[in-house]
């Protein structure tokens, strides 16, 4: 298969707008020195031609997104519906949307790579199971560490070694691909009602151990295990104004380490409280800028109804307290936990409007497009079919001023977005959206349109109207197979998931099951996920990190 | 002033539902356009005139003759003119209508003017629950309109209603304005148990008495001036709603405490 | 806290696996760490377990917890109006005193609250009350469901379809909507013109009208018994029984999928296979939707 005459956009290899044919080969990219290439023929010709787009923080599959599902029924009934075909299954888009649905509305956007960024071990076999009914994209997942009851039990001690291990096991039972670490401390003693707010303050429950160490042990835990994907950290005191000193403490807690700081805009505020909250994107920037040791997505935030989910369960009680509206709460064992709040961002509303702005901000300010991403945190910001709205907003400066002239008048002087002017071009939108995750994921097959990779492909009719241009590719190529074409989706291929085994002491498990039936209520054997129950499992390699 | 009407030829099997049935999509429609609008029986899309004869075409006005128990959607988020129904009609009618006139000489089924805008409904036989409700899920149900019925009603009746007026002639059954936002129901029969459960604002008027949910507080027997705009109001829509002092007076309650919420419910005692 | 559930009877491993008996590391004595209240409208089996019993009047869970609700917001309630519900002021004010001392309270309940007068609003009231507490100290709320894997069919349902249950598919979409859509309404206002019965057996438990709706329509029912159900039925199809002699995943209450390993063989089919046969036997029928017709989205207005 051959695409013919585009202006490709492939930041991986520096390709910056040139005219390239591509050729597709058993799903992957092939040089075509012998001439190999047969089959279909795609004329780009004066179109736009990107990787597929990477989401590297989601939350698409398991009992949580489910959990919202459930609650938000008055959603469903006004958003978009999916009628089955001959060859497509039924299904609803909006806050929440369905697994059929949301394999159709990401590749429909041109996304063919997806991180379930939030998996309890406990629950990981039904995170698997609607992994393997999201279709047409690839999908891996993080699993939930950082409030494992057993590993800070002992961090608490001491027992570094261990605790790696444990970490090793847990990868491996939940056949996840990495870490993702909540509120370090925080959600475990949300059990009892309680947070863990100051990096240097023992978690409620413990006599030593603090969040900052678990944030620095985990962090080299995984360098040391080599997953292709770093610390995937929700830093403590999400949401909160003045939380920008939590993170940036978190960050130096992180020296030495490679980390991914997810949707840090819920991480950047100065103020008190919520009245006097302001913008500390500049300041979290700087030091961001300076520290290439850290990647993270934006989490940015578009005006408009949400449903929030985190397995930060004390943020979720407050914003049920604040919001008045519905709250589902899930405590997961020894774990983890997770809350669920529908949510309506309002530009009148300036704790929203500073959100607004920080997302954006972040993704401005901070100079290297390879280590900031595009992220909604979805389905907390908003919703990942949305995406389009914020690559508006980040490629025209215009179209920003506009939208701030709707924000509270109370605004003024909180952010620094009115004299940002920098505007992205296609070449750094590339990058953010696909292969900057990517190369942070470890997905070294994806977002990149060199030879040998993954023939995930998104073409575009070039448009002034940039919401449509990226909300309406013209093609969307999924390893090669032609998945969408002129608005339509043509096929629904099943999706891979990637998978890491990193290696841990064998004696590990008789260490571990002791402790596991004293305090788990599922058997030690049942526990760990089948591999046959992955439905086309890729094992990825783990890495060496200096 | 030519109207519509549709005549009952077959009943359906299985729910047949006709949201197409409504004054907004037949005002520009000629006879032959009206027959083939789609109704879907079932799964199966079939047309208008598989189950109605249809006289008349371009008009506002709709008569329905017939047993249309099993029809649902009627009048779905009409915006104008007039349904008229001689028969009993099934579930959904009027809901998220916006103007307009509903009236039923029959019974109706559950979710009549549910999460309704505005506009009016009349039902002269009895009616089922969830009248001018929200649906399952929904914060908010009816927003503004009117809704009587004559005879009975069902559950859940003004569930969430956020303003508007609700009038049942017979008993109603539990949960009348459970969680109302605001709003009036009135209630000339009564009703079974929880009447105002959760209620945050709005005003219940019973002229029977009522089992009380024991979260609510008895603030003794009084006449508001409100009640004659009420009364006035509701007479002229041939609701008499007694305010004389000289012939009783209203038992006011309010609650529920338990949210702690500010509703009204008055009971009148002669 | 348990309300109307029976545990003892019903759920016999609850105690001693997840509720009372666990040693942990919080509450290292076990059950001498743990208060246990049972609200039922009489002493059943579970009640020698509990260290307070509430015995509420028939009908009245639901003002007893919206007394509740109130009382641990501070409103005061009446002692007559509390009388009601066949308590006193004082017991319950020892059972708020109580909750709000806990360091972390779990409510569950059974079909005696679900399934009784009030119905989905009982639910909805003790799950409010527990989302309430929290204002004071950690607390939650969870069904005790009736029969083997309901969870999972809820859990499933809600991931393909975005709800748990009571979903029609007409408009080639699904919709929602309990008391129309939900299988007992359906039979019973006799809505449907077929019936395909998995794994549940409503001829024993639906009311009348259903069930002679059941039995005058194309019923098929796949189950490894008879089944009152199977009698009724026009088709039986024996199924290998799951979780004994067909392998799967069955959710617990609390939504955490447990793989089910078969014991033994069985010379039946399982369900999945069958479902799996009849899917492909329809998919060589023309398709009863019409081509490049689709039907009309109901959305909300």
């Amino acid at each position: 298969m051959k695409i013919t005459g585009g202006k490709v956009y492939d930041p991986a290899n520096g390709i910056n707008g040139e005219v390239r044919d591509l050729h597709i080969v058993d799903g992957k990219f092939a040089d075509n020195a012998n001439g190999a290439t047969g089959g279909r023929e795609i004329d780009a010709t004066g179109m736009i031609v990107f990787p597929g787009g990477v989401d590297v923080h989601t939350h698409v599959a398991g009992g949580s997104i489910n959990f919202a599902r459930a609650m938000t029924p008055e959603d469903h009934r006004r958003t978009q519906a999916f009628i089955r075909t001959q060859s497509r299954r039924s299904g609803l888009g909006g806050m929440a949307p369905t697994t059929f649905a949301t394999g159709y509305l990401y590749a429909g956007m041109g996304f063919t790579t997806v991180n379930e960024a939030a998996v309890p071990a406990l629950s990981a076999r039904h995170t698997h199971e609607e992994l393997s009914d999201i279709p047409i994209v690839d999908k891996s997942s993080c699993v939930l560490m950082a409030n494992n009851e057993i590993m800070l039990d002992l961090m608490e001690r001491g027992e570094y070694d261990r605790a790696r291990d444990i970490v090793a096991w847990y990868v491996w039972a939940a056949k996840s691909y990495g870490v993702k670490a909540v509120n370090p401390g925080g959600v475990a003693a949300w059990k009892y009602g309680h947070d863990a707010k100051g990096m240097s303050t023992a978690i409620p429950g413990y006599n030593k151990l603090t969040p900052g160490d678990v944030v620095t042990q985990l962090a080299r835990i995984i360098d040391d295990l080599g997953l292709p994907h770093p610390i995937h950290l929700h830093c403590n005191n999400l949401g909160a104004p003045g939380n920008v000193a939590t993170t940036l403490e978190t960050m130096k807690h992180l020296e030495g380490s490679r980390a991914h700081i997810a949707h840090m805009q819920y991480h950047a505020y100065g103020g008190d409280d919520w009245s006097t909250m302001r913008s500390e994107s500049a300041q979290l920037a700087d030091y961001f800028n300076a520290h290439p040791n850290m990647t993270t997505d934006a989490g940015a935030v578009l005006f408009g109804d949400t449903v929030t989910i985190t397995a930060d369960g004390p943020w979720q009680h407050l914003l049920y307290k604040l919001t008045g509206r519905k709250w589902g709460n899930l405590d997961v064992e020894n774990e983890t936990g997770c809350g669920i709040v529908p949510y309506t961002y309002k530009p009148s509303n300036l704790v929203n409007a500073v959100q607004w702005a920080v997302g954006l901000e972040l993704l401005l300010l901070i100079n290297d497009p390879w280590r900031v991403f595009l992220s909604t945190d979805h389905p907390n910001g908003a919703c990942f079919w949305r995406y389009p709205e914020i690559i508006h907003l980040l490629m025209s400066n215009d179209f920003r001023q506009a939208c701030m002239k709707k924000l509270t008048p109370a605004i003024k002087g909180k952010i620094t977005l009115p004299e940002i002017t920098r505007e992205y071009t296609l070449y750094e939108i590339a990058t953010i959206m696909s292969a900057g995750p990517a190369r942070a994921l470890g997905l070294r097959q994806k977002g990149n349109l060199g030879v040998g990779c993954d023939a995930d492909v998104v073409i575009y009719e070039e448009d002034k109207d940039i919401e449509r241009m990226f909300g309406h590719p013209r093609y969307v190529l999924k390893g090669g197979q032609v998945v969408i074409e002129e608005g339509d989706i043509r096929e629904t291929p099943e999706g891979r998931e990637f998978i890491t085994r990193p290696s841990y002491n064998p004696d590990t498990e008789a260490f571990l099951k002791p402790i596991f039936e004293d305090c788990y209520t599922m058997s030690f054997e049942n526990y760990p996920v089948e591999m046959e129950r992955i439905e086309h499992p890729t094992m990825m390699d783990c890495v060496d990190v200096d | 002033m030519s109207v519509i009407h549709l005549v009952v030829k077959e009943q359906p099997s299985v729910p047949l539902e006709a949201e197409c049935i409504s004054p907004d999509s037949f005002a520009e429609l000629s006879n032959d356009e009206i027959r083939a609008l789609r109704v879907y029986h079932g799964k199966r899309q079939c047309r208008v005139d598989d189950f109605f004869d249809v006289d008349g075409e371009k008009s506002d006005h709709i008569q329905i003759h017939g047993d249309v128990g099993r029809v649902r959607w009627l009048g779905r988020a009409m915006t104008r003119g007039t349904l008229q129904i001689y028969g009993d009609v099934g579930m959904h009618l009027g809901a998220y209508m916006k103007n307009g006139r509903i009236e039923v000489h029959g019974n109706a089924g559950d979710w009549i003017g549910a999460e309704m805008k505005n506009g009016f409904v009349h039902i002269h036989g009895d009616a089922g629950g969830q009248i001018g409700a929200a649906y399952r899920g929904s914060l908010r149900g009816m927003k503004n309109g009117t809704i009587i019925v004559d005879g009975t009603a069902g559950i859940e009746v003004g569930m969430r209603m956020r303003r508007g007026t609700i009038v049942v002639g017979g008993k109603v059954r539990d949960f009348a304005g459970l969680q109302m936002k605001g709003g009036t129901l009135v209630l000339l029969g009564g009703a079974e148990i929880r009447t105002g459960a959760w209620m945050t604002r709005g005003t219940i008027i019973s002229l029977k008495p009522i089992q009380l949910m024991p979260t609510f507080r008895t603030s003794g027997p009084m006449n508001p001036m409100f009640m004659n705009v009420y009364a006035r109001q509701l007479g002229k829509l041939g609701i008499d709603l007694p305010f004389d002092r000289r012939s009783g007076s209203y038992i006011r309650h309010c609650g529920d405490m338990s949210i702690p919420g500010k509703g009204e419910l008055f009971v009148w005692q002669s | 806290m348990y309300w109307g559930g029976n545990p003892a009877e019903c759920h016999p491993r609850h105690f001693t696996k997840y509720t009372l008996m666990q040693k942990s590391k919080f509450l290292p004595r076990g059950r001498k760490d743990r208060t246990m209240a049972l609200v039922d409208i009489r002493a059943t089996k579970s009640a020698k377990a509990a260290d307070i019993f509430l015995q509420v009047r028939p009908g009245k869970d639901f003002e007893m917890i919206t007394i509740l609700r109130a009382m641990v917001k501070g409103e005061s309630i009446p002692e007559s109006q509390i009388a009601e519900t066949g308590l006193s002021l004082e017991t319950l004010e020892d059972l708020v005193a109580r909750m709000k001392a806990a360091k972390f309270g779990a409510i569950f309940f059974g079909m005696g609250l679900s399934m009784t007068r009030g119905k989905h609003m009982n639910s909805a009231a003790l799950l409010t009350l527990a989302a309430e507490m929290n204002a004071f100290t950690k607390f939650v709320a969870m069904p005790m469901r009736g029969h083997g894997n309901v969870t999972g069919a809820d859990v499933i349902m809600r991931w393909q379809t975005g709800y748990p249950f009571g979903i029609s598919f007409n408009r080639g979409y699904p919709r929602y909507n309990p008391g129309e859509f939900s299988t007992v309404d359906v039979l019973v206002r006799g809505d449907c013109d077929a019936a395909f019965i998995i794994g549940a057996d409503p001829g024993a438990t639906m009311p009348q009208p259903a069930i002679d709706h059941l039995a005058a329509i194309p019923t098929i029912c796949l189950d490894p018994h008879v089944t009152h159900t199977s009698k009724l039925a026009k088709v039986h199809i024996t199924t290998a029984p799951a979780g004994i002699a067909a392998p799967g995943t069955g959710y617990r209450m609390d939504e955490i999928p447990l793989p089910l390993k078969p014991a033994l063989n069985s010379p039946y089919p399982s369900d999945e296979e069958v479902v799996r046969r009849i899917n492909q036997a329809i998919a060589k029928m023309p398709d009863w939707m019409p081509e490049g017709e689709p039907p009309m989205v109901l959305s909300q207005v």
